[in-house]
């Protein structure tokens, strides 16, 4: 393996993915994202304002994550047989392009479309929950004073409690673990596109594998303390092995809660998508190279 | 041959096999089977050969793009599992196909920054390829909407861009009109001029004939004839004598001579005595 790295051609292979999936109108999703936040955001005035902010973060980063693993599968399993298909890849491999830079080249448009798209979708989604704090914060004081009991202190009580649910930095925090995930993802589904041989077994391997490692955590607890059969606990072990675990990423929920996210935790999160990416990356290489044109 | 030249030969293939391993339970099919041959520095090879025979998987093998089954492929002595092999090639491979989103242009300009050309210097490249091949009127149209000789164009454009020293061409001219493929053809003779190694094949073996200085003629994976073409189709036991504004009485004088005196000579015909590189290619074919 010849370990040769031209950002330049990198770079250029990264953006004519990005220009690729682009034409493929994957960024679409975009308006459907932004028609649900708003939705979500001013569809269900009748709850109580803690709810409607709550229902609001629900729905929108539910819909972030959806979105970003189901681009992530599908944009990524569609690259390397469309260029297989289209006999594009024999043009750029006779060119001095090592496989490796292609690769990572895939992988790299893809991540920056979905980081693109993330950073799109968050401030979408924090300027409709902008809005509706505000408002809710209007509403209540607008209460408070009707009953009289607009004391100053109740008001600030008020407002830091709003404050909390509302629009915070934790919340961005958790966008960013929802990227992790999906670069997990991405490289885990170029990984298998590197030997499947059709872009729906892609596409179904990788889903399966995503979902079965959102519940990889029960997967080795019940390898490592369930009293089952050989058979079963080999079949654990070697699921609790394939599988990404998911579950790091899953912050979202305490965030939504208003946990903070502490710098530690966030830390361990990105080495562990980095360890993920870097391992699927090697993995595919390998495969890669050694795959008949 | 080596003794003049210290430069490795532009291709060496040594017991080239390829097999290709077909899904569980089918039987592998062996596709080029111990072919070896060279391409010396400057010249133009023709490879020829039945639809099926093993050409176009020889040249990925040369490229890279295949990985051998057994033997070894170079280009200027670089072993073509090395990317560095790849960067004095060009290579236009059959039906070629290019990022439908992109267009003529931007085409060029992906392809050149893959080959670390960059700035006004491959702009200007890429505008002068376009209009060696014909493509300026097209040069922003969208590639999904090309035609199929223009995607050849567009094929042949990309592959000589870098100005590399070696052209693999795999049918140039297929889908290609007939003006464009007489093109093609002077740009190969223009390459012989220039010192550029060129190894194509075609199905067009009359312009094969003008332009290859040698060929090999291939048969289910196996090089069955190689050599200088003069040579190929020379025939064997009959002798050219080549006369410039003889007469019709001299020449029935001479044709009298041979029969009278020509102790079983005979005169087989006048005119070009050699058989065509389509005659050998049936012959070789038909064996
Ligand atoms: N990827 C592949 N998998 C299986 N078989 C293949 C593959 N590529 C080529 N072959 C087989 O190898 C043989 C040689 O193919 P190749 O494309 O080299 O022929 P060719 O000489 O270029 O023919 P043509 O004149 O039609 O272009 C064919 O029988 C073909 O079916
Ligand atoms: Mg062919």
């Amino acid at each position: 393996m010849s370990a040769s790295f031209s950002l330049p051609r990198i770079r250029t292979l990264a953006m004519a993915t990005v220009t690729q999936l682009l034409r493929m109108k994957i960024m679409a999703f975009l308006l459907v994202f932004c028609v649900i936040v708003v939705a979500a955001g001013f569809a269900f005035p009748v709850m109580n304002p803690e709810q409607q902010l709550k229902l609001l973060k629900d729905v929108s980063l539910g819909a972030l994550q959806l979105f970003s693993i189901v681009i992530a599968v599908c944009a990524t399993a569609l690259l390397l047989p469309r260029d297989l298909e289209d006999r594009t890849l024999y043009t750029i491999l006779a060119k001095p392009v090592p496989r490796h830079e292609y690769l990572l080249g895939k992988l790299l448009g893809v991540l920056i479309l979905i980081g693109a798209g993330l950073v799109l979708m968050d401030i979408a989604f924090s300027g409709v929950l902008w809005l509706r704090q505000s408002l809710v914060l209007a509403q209540s004081v607008a209460a408070l004073q009707q009953e009289g009991t607009a004391t100053p202190e109740a008001v600030a009580q008020l407002k830091e409690f709003v404050g909390r649910q509302g629009l915070t930095w934790n919340l961005h925090l958790g966008v960013v673990a929802i990227f992790f995930k999906a670069a997990v993802v991405t490289a885990l589904t170029l990984m298998i596109s590197c030997f499947a041989s059709s872009t729906l077994f892609t596409i179904i391997i990788a889903f399966l594998v995503t979902i079965l490692g959102h519940g990889q955590g029960l997967i080795r607890d019940y390898f490592l303390t369930g009293h089952a059969g050989v058979v079963k606990k080999l079949l654990s072990a070697l699921l609790a092995v394939v599988t990404p675990d998911m579950g790091v990423f899953d912050v979202v929920d305490n965030v939504i809660n208003g946990e903070t996210v502490t710098p530690g935790a966030f830390g361990f999160m990105a080495a562990i998508a980095c360890t993920y990416l870097a391992g699927y990356a090697v993995v595919s290489h390998l495969l890669f190279v050694e795959k008949e044109l | 041959m080596s003794a003049e030249s210290p430069q490795p030969p532009a291709v060496t293939v040594e017991n080239l096999t390829k097999v290709f391993k077909a899904g569980l339970g089918k039987a592998a099919f062996t596709a080029v089977r111990d072919l070896s041959l060279t391409v010396n520095d400057g010249e133009v090879y023709g490879l020829i050969g039945p639809n099926g025979c093993g050409k176009s998987t020889t040249m990925k093998a040369i490229l890279g793009l295949v990985t051998p089954t057994s033997g070894r492929t170079a280009v200027f002595g670089r072993p073509s599992t090395r990317v560095e092999s790849r960067s004095e090639v060009g290579f236009l491979p059959e039906n070629p196909y290019f990022y439908k989103h992109l267009n003529g242009l931007e085409t060029l300009l992906f392809y050149g920054r893959l080959c670390s050309m960059s700035g006004k210097e491959l702009k200007d490249r890429a505008r002068e390829m376009l209009a060696l091949t014909g493509l300026e009127d097209a040069a922003d149209r969208r590639v999904a909407g090309y035609s199929k000789g223009m995607l050849q164009r567009l094929g042949l454009a990309q592959a000589l861009l870098h100005r590399p020293r070696l052209v693999v061409l795999d049918e140039p001219t297929a889908g290609v009109d007939p003006a464009g493929s007489r093109k093609i053809r002077d740009l190969i003779l223009g390459f012989k001029e220039q010192g550029i190694t060129v190894l194509v094949t075609s199905h067009l073996l009359e312009q094969m004939q003008e332009v290859c200085d040698r060929v090999g003629i291939m048969a289910h994976g196996r090089m069955v004839r190689e050599g200088r073409l003069d040579e190929l189709i020379a025939v064997e036991n009959e002798t050219e004598l080549v006369l410039a504004d003889a007469s019709p009485e001299l020449l029935a004088e001479i044709r009298a001579l041979v029969e009278s005196r020509g102790h079983g000579a005979r005169v087989v015909r006048s005119g070009h005595p050699r058989t065509t590189l389509e005659k050998l290619f049936l012959e070789v074919a038909d064996q």
